[in-house]
Order: structure tokens, then sequence, then C-alpha cells
């Protein structure tokens, strides 16, 4: 379960991720690209805007330029009379809708010698045009002081002052468009005075702070000095200037701006406006004035198309991504399903159940072909899980059915010591451990008349189950040979032509057989390739050298010949196979002849049985471990000091 | 056991080493059945470096000369010594094959 968890888990981790990587990367990429596209067509735009609402107000400001100077070259050109001067300003100010006022205002006995100041006002008031004479408006501080009138005298050209409030005339901004005029006098210009006209900014202002950019976006306009002349804070008009903004809001940034503006710059910047919100603004000079003009745009509302558009995007990025979840969900649980059924099958067969049922193969997708495979490899199990039962079931009959042909080689062999207690005139001893189940070793004894013993060891070639068959038969043939020929040489010559037929396998037995007269001690003996017989007597321990013979089943035309010898009181005759002297040890080195003969010097002579164990003892010392590769066999007979006979 | 043939006057000479017992004879005796039934009948065992014989390979031994008799062929042993030599002395085998002290020795006996 947790294989198939986390095969979904890491597919819909990877995809989703993925794709919500490169939906995040394409929508950011968009919204910022969006942003410095419209951020360039935003400066043009700016521009434009800002260049518009100066042309207007230009156009404004040029009229009333005009008129001054027409005001002024009337006076300078036409040596007028007081009347005609006075009926002239005020058909200029009737002719002019947007000019308040205007004036001519004399130098000190300009105009006449007997009066010093002389400074006609024309202005309107109520619809009506209304006469004033400047000269004695300003008792304490005469005309000729003003700003209005100092500043374009000293300069010697056209001036615009400062707007300010004219309280007198009925509190309305104003601004005053100042010309000095002269006469020439011996060809030297010689200033006569100061002409001016008077024009209310409230209609420009109004104008001004009219303009809606967006929603909240604006535009202002700042004096040559700062001072706020037009911004949708109407208490900051003509109140606070930019500068004192600045500085109560401690903004570096924005004293810096105002210079520049007043200074008379034109810019682009992005910056937090007066009124809170973060805006791009564009700011350019009226040229006429020196006043400084601004338009704002909000940010956040000229972004909000763009956020818009990025929001659904983003909304219709997180269906996608939702939907694209659900398919990778689906996907990989379609993949895993039959691999899960699968799993649990295996699951079946690797507990035992080789009869389980794996599902169906519906695809020929991989899963589809490691089905198949597990089928294959079902089906094969099952067939060697059967084939090992059989294969087991057949080793494990074969093997008891060895264990009985042992058991029954055994019964074959005579073990009952001493095999005639009746016959005091002779020991005699044997033993035979097979190298594997059954062997192919055998000794025998039995008598052919009351005092001829017949006795005799074999080896036959080979071990096992073919060994043990041949060596049955090769010994019921010798013992009925053997009873009924009498003699070694007949006994082994006649078993020879029998076992020599039809071999068709070529196994052979050797065969030392020997007839004991219990009664005299004489042995005749016959050898069929085998091992020599040691013999223990007065004489001492030693070989007997028979003559050789071939093995019993070679060669069927085998001659054979009987030897004798004397077996002495308390002599003993000791037979064996070469399992004895063959026996090796881990190092490969065999017991050999030469080790038998010392062993058979050092053991206990008297008892037979004590004898061959002894040397069955020595032969294990020697092999130290090493298996025994050859049945071990030894027979030993012995002539009794005490002779019944 | 390492088992190795040449041809030598139009006879085969075998030379075996090591050891001929119950766990190599089978793959002697299958190397000479193969040799028989291939056309070679007169062959010359050289036991020079052979150290040990069992009766397993006595019997193949044997069963060489039997496959070769009814062929009509013929096989001699060459440098029979010691071990193997007292072997062959105790089991008559002296009656059975023709023995030369060398290869050339039994080649010359193979007429």
């Amino acid at each position: 379960m947790q294989g198939k968890n986390s095969i979904v888990i890491r597919l819909v981790l990877v995809i989703t991720l993925s794709s919500i990587v490169i939906f995040a990367v394409t929508l950011g990429y968009n919204y910022y690209q969006s942003r410095v596209i419209l951020q360039n067509e935003l400066e043009s735009n700016a521009r434009n805007l800002a260049m518009s609402l100066v042309n207007r107000v230009e156009i404004q400001l040029t009229g009333v330029t005009k008129v001054t100077k027409g005001l002024a070259h009337y006076v300078e050109t036409d040596k007028q009379t007081e009347q005609k001067l006075l009926s002239w300003i005020r058909t200029t100010v009737e002719n002019n809708p947007e000019i308040y006022g205007a004036f001519v205002a004399f130098e000190p006995y300009a105009f006449s010698a007997k009066s010093r100041l002389y400074a006609p006002y024309y202005y309107r008031e109520k619809g009506k045009i209304v006469f004033e004479g400047l000269e004695n408006s300003y008792i304490d501080y005469p005309y000729p002081y003003w700003d209005w009138y100092q500043i374009p005298r000293e300069l010697g050209k056209l001036e615009w002052s400062e707007p300010y409030f004219d309280e007198g005339a009925g509190n309305i901004l104003m601004s005053t468009c100042s010309l000095p005029f002269y006469k020439e006098v011996n060809g030297k210009k010689q200033l006569q005075g100061v002409v001016g006209a008077d024009v209310s900014l409230d209609a420009l202002t109004e104008y001004i702070s009219s303009v809606k950019i967006l929603r909240t976006g604006y535009a202002a306009l700042l004096t040559r000095n700062g001072t706020i002349l037009a911004h949708p804070l109407k208490d900051a008009i003509m109140n606070d200037s930019f500068f004192s903004i600045a500085e109560e809001r401690q903004e570096p940034f924005l004293r810096e701006l105002g210079k520049k503006m007043v200074r008379g710059e034109t810019g682009f910047v992005h910056y937090k406006s007066l009124v809170g919100f973060t805006s791009w603004m564009y700011y350019t000079p009226i040229p006429s004035t020196g006043w400084a003009l601004a338009v704002l745009f909000p940010e956040a509302e000229l972004l909000e198309d763009v956020r818009k558009l990025s929001m659904t995007m983003a909304a219709m990025g997180f269906v996608g991504i939702l939907l694209l979840t659900l398919a990778v969900i689906y996907i990989a649980k379609a993949i895993i399903k039959p691999l899960q059924l699968l799993a649990a099958a295996t699951d079946e067969i690797a507990s035992g159940n080789f009869d389980v049922a794996l599902p169906m193969v519906r695809s020929n997708d991989e899963v589809g072909g490691l089905t198949h495979d597990f089928q294959a490899m079902q089906a094969s199990l099952k067939e060697y899980i059967k084939n090992l039962t059989e294969t087991t079931a057949a080793k494990e009959r074969i093997q008891s059915e060895l264990k009985v042909a042992t058991n029954i080689q055994a019964s074959l062999l005579p073990r009952i010591f001493p095999p005639f207690p009746d016959h005091p005139e002779f020991d005699i001893y044997a033993s035979m451990v097979p190298a594997k189940e059954v062997g192919g070793d055998f000794y025998d004894f039995f008598f052919i008349d009351e005092k001829n013993l017949c006795f005799l060891i074999a080896d036959v070639s080979d071990k096992g189950v073919p060994a043990a068959l041949y060596m049955m038969v090769a010994k019921t043939l010798l013992k009925t040979e053997g009873q009924r020929l009498g003699e070694p040489d007949k006994m082994l010559s006649s078993v020879n032509r029998i076992l020599a037929t039809d071999n068709e396998s070529c196994m052979f037995t050797t065969v030392f057989c020997a007839i004991l007269d219990i009664t005299t001690g004489d042995v005749r003996f016959a050898n069929a390739g085998h091992n020599p017989p040691l013999i223990i007597d007065s004489l001492g321990v030693r070989y007997l050298t028979p003559k050789p013979g071939l093995m019993l089943g070679a060669m069927s035309e085998t001659v054979f010949l009987t030897e004798r010898f004397a077996l002495e009181q308390e002599g003993t005759l000791f037979l064996y196979t070469d399992g004895v002297t063959e026996a090796k040890n881990p190092e490969d080195m065999l017991y050999g002849e030469e080790r038998l003969l010392k062993a058979l010097q050092i053991a206990p002579q008297e008892d037979l049985a004590k004898m061959i164990h002894y040397i069955s003892s020595e032969v294990s010392y020697h092999a130290n471990g090493a298996p025994q590769s050859d049945d071990i066999t030894m027979l030993a007979i012995k002539i009794s000091k005490k002779r019944s006979a | 056991m390492d088992l190795q043939t040449r041809i030598e006057n139009n006879a085969i000479v075998v030379s075996i080493s090591g050891r001929l017992d119950a766990v190599t004879a089978p793959e002697y005796e299958k190397s000479i059945r193969e040799l028989i039934e291939s056309g070679h009948i007169h062959i010359v065992v050289d036991f020079e470096q052979l150290d040990y014989i069992s009766s397993a390979g006595l019997r193949g031994l044997l069963l060489m000369a039997k496959l070769l008799n009814a062929k009509g062929g013929r096989a001699c042993l060459a440098n029979v010594k010691g071990n193997v030599q007292s072997v062959f002395d105790m089991c008559g085998f002296n009656a059975v094959f023709k023995m030369g002290n060398s290869v050339a020795e039994a080649l010359t006996m193979l007429i």
C-alpha cells in the first residue's frame, strides 16, 4: 500500500509542482512585461496630457499678455490726454472679458509735473466696470513699492506676479501681468511707468482641478515658489507650498522633486503623491509664467486591468492545475490498480499458493507485460515444484530402498561371532564397513566338509547398487561352487567362467579364497587379483606372496593355481581389501601396506576381534576425518592351540 | 585425471595423468569409447604420469580391451611402474595387456 501511495504522490507532486512553477513564472513574466509596456505608453500619454493642459493655460495667459502689450504700446505711442487714457483703459477691460482689471501706473511726475503719482485702474465689480485711482489706494505704502510695479520696472520686461488673493476686489485668486513702458528722449529710452492687467485664476485653477485622470488621478499647478495653485487638496491651495509639505512630512525626496519642478525641469517619476497613493507623475513648466504643471496617474488604477487579467489567469491556472492533478491521480491509480492486484497475487504465490489466479492481462503496456511474465513464472514455478516434489519422493524412496538393500547385504554376510561355537580348533572374525550405503566388498566362510573350512574375501570393482548386485551374484556362486568343487583353483575358474560370460559392463571382483584343513592347519589358497594377505606366526608378521591371478569376471579363460602353506599353531592369517591400504588422509596419503604390517606387529594377537578393531581404529586415525572412499573389510582366522582331534 | 591423445604411427597414444579411480574412470571410459567408435582401434595407453589406479580404473582398462577385441583392435600399455605396476602384478593384468617400457616400444608391440 505504501508503494502505491508513494507512486501516486510522487507523480502528483512532480507534475503539479512543475506545472505550478511553469505557470507562476509565465504569469509573473506576463505581469511584469505588461507593466513595462504600460509604463512606456503612460509616459507618452502623460506628456501629451500635460502638454495639452499647458497649452490651455498658455492660451489664456497669452491673451492677457497681448492685452498688456497692447496697452503698453498705446501708452508709448499716443500722446494722450487723461480723458483719452482713461477711456482706453476702460475699453480694454470692457472688450476683454478674461481680464479682471487693467491699470497704467506712472513713474513719479511722469504723467504730469503737477501730481507726483498717477495710476488709473479699471476693474470689474458685480458686472460693472469701476474706476479707482491707485495713487490713493495705498496710503502707507505707495504703489511704486509693490512687487507688481517694482519687479517689471527693475527687470525691464513682462512679468507675471505670484498669484495672490485680492481682498479688495472680492477675494479672488489673481495674478497680474505687468510690463514697463518707455518714452524716447533724445534717442534714449526713458522709463515712464508700468502697465498691467489682472487676471482671475479661479477659472484656470478650476479647470486644472477638474481634470480627472482615471478615477482618482489629478492635475496640479505650482507657482514659481512652489506654492500650490491647483490641487485636489482644496485646503492646501495658496496655503501650502510643495516645500512646506515636504518639510512637514519629512520627505527629502519631495523637496528635491519640488526643486526640480520650480527650476522649470520636465520629468517623469514614480512616487507617493501628496494625496497618499503611489502614482506616476509627469511634470513640466508653463513657459510664460514659470509655474509647474503636474499630472498624476494612480498606479493601482493603471494596473487594475493588468491585475484583473492576471487574477483571471491565475484563477484559470489554478482550476487547470486542479484538473491536471485530478487527471494525474486518475492515471496513476489506473496504472497502480493492476500492479496492486498483481502484487496481491504474487504475495499469495510467495506464501506458497501457486494456484492463485493472476489478474487478466487487459493491456499491452508494461504492466500487461509484467503480468504475462508473472503468469509464465507461476506456471514454471508450479511445474518446478511439482517435479521437485516428485524427485524428492523418488529420492526418498531410493534412500529407503538403499537402506533396505544395506540391511539385506549385511544380513548376507555372516555376522554372528563365534560362528562355529562347537569348533574350538580355530577362531575367526571379520568386519565390513561400507563406504556408501551398499558396498562392493564381501567376505564369507563355510564348511565344505567336516574338516575343510573355506574362507574368502572379495572386492567388487565399483561401489553402490551395481556393485552390491554383482557382489550377491559372486557371493552366491562362490559358496555353491565352493561346496560343489572343494578346491580353490576350481572354484575360482568355475565362478570366473560364469561371471565373464555376457559381462557387458566389465564388472569384476578380486577374490582371495582359501580352504583350511582344521585338523592339520594346511591351507590351500588361490588368488584372483586380490591384495596379498598377511601371516602372523612365530616368525613374525609378513605378507604372503601368492602368484598373480586375474580378477574374476575379466577374462573367461583365466587359469588359477592352488598354492599351499601350513599355518602353525597360534598362527593367524589376516585378509583385507584395498579399502584398508588405500584409506586416504586429508593430504591424500594412502595408509599403505607398510603401515598395515607395522600395525599388525603391535596389534593385540590373542583376540581376533580386538585385532581387527585395532586396525580399524588405526585406519580411521590415519584418515583423520577424510571421507571413506572405499569399503573397509577385514577377516582374520587363527588356529587354536587346543585341537579337538 | 588429465587425458591427452595424439596420433603416432597410425596408432593413437593416450596419455593419462593423475588418478584413475571411481571418480575419474567414467570419464576415461567415455573418452576411450568415443575413440574406438571413431575408428581408432590401435591404442597405446601411456602411464608415465599416472599416480594411482583403483579397481574402477582397472575396469576401464578391461572395458577398453573388450571393446577392442570386438572390433579386432588391440591396446598396449606403456611406462607402467611403481604403485600402478604392483596393482597390475597383483591382479594379473600382465596376462591381459602387453606392456612396453616406453611409448615407442609399446607402438611396436601393436603390430
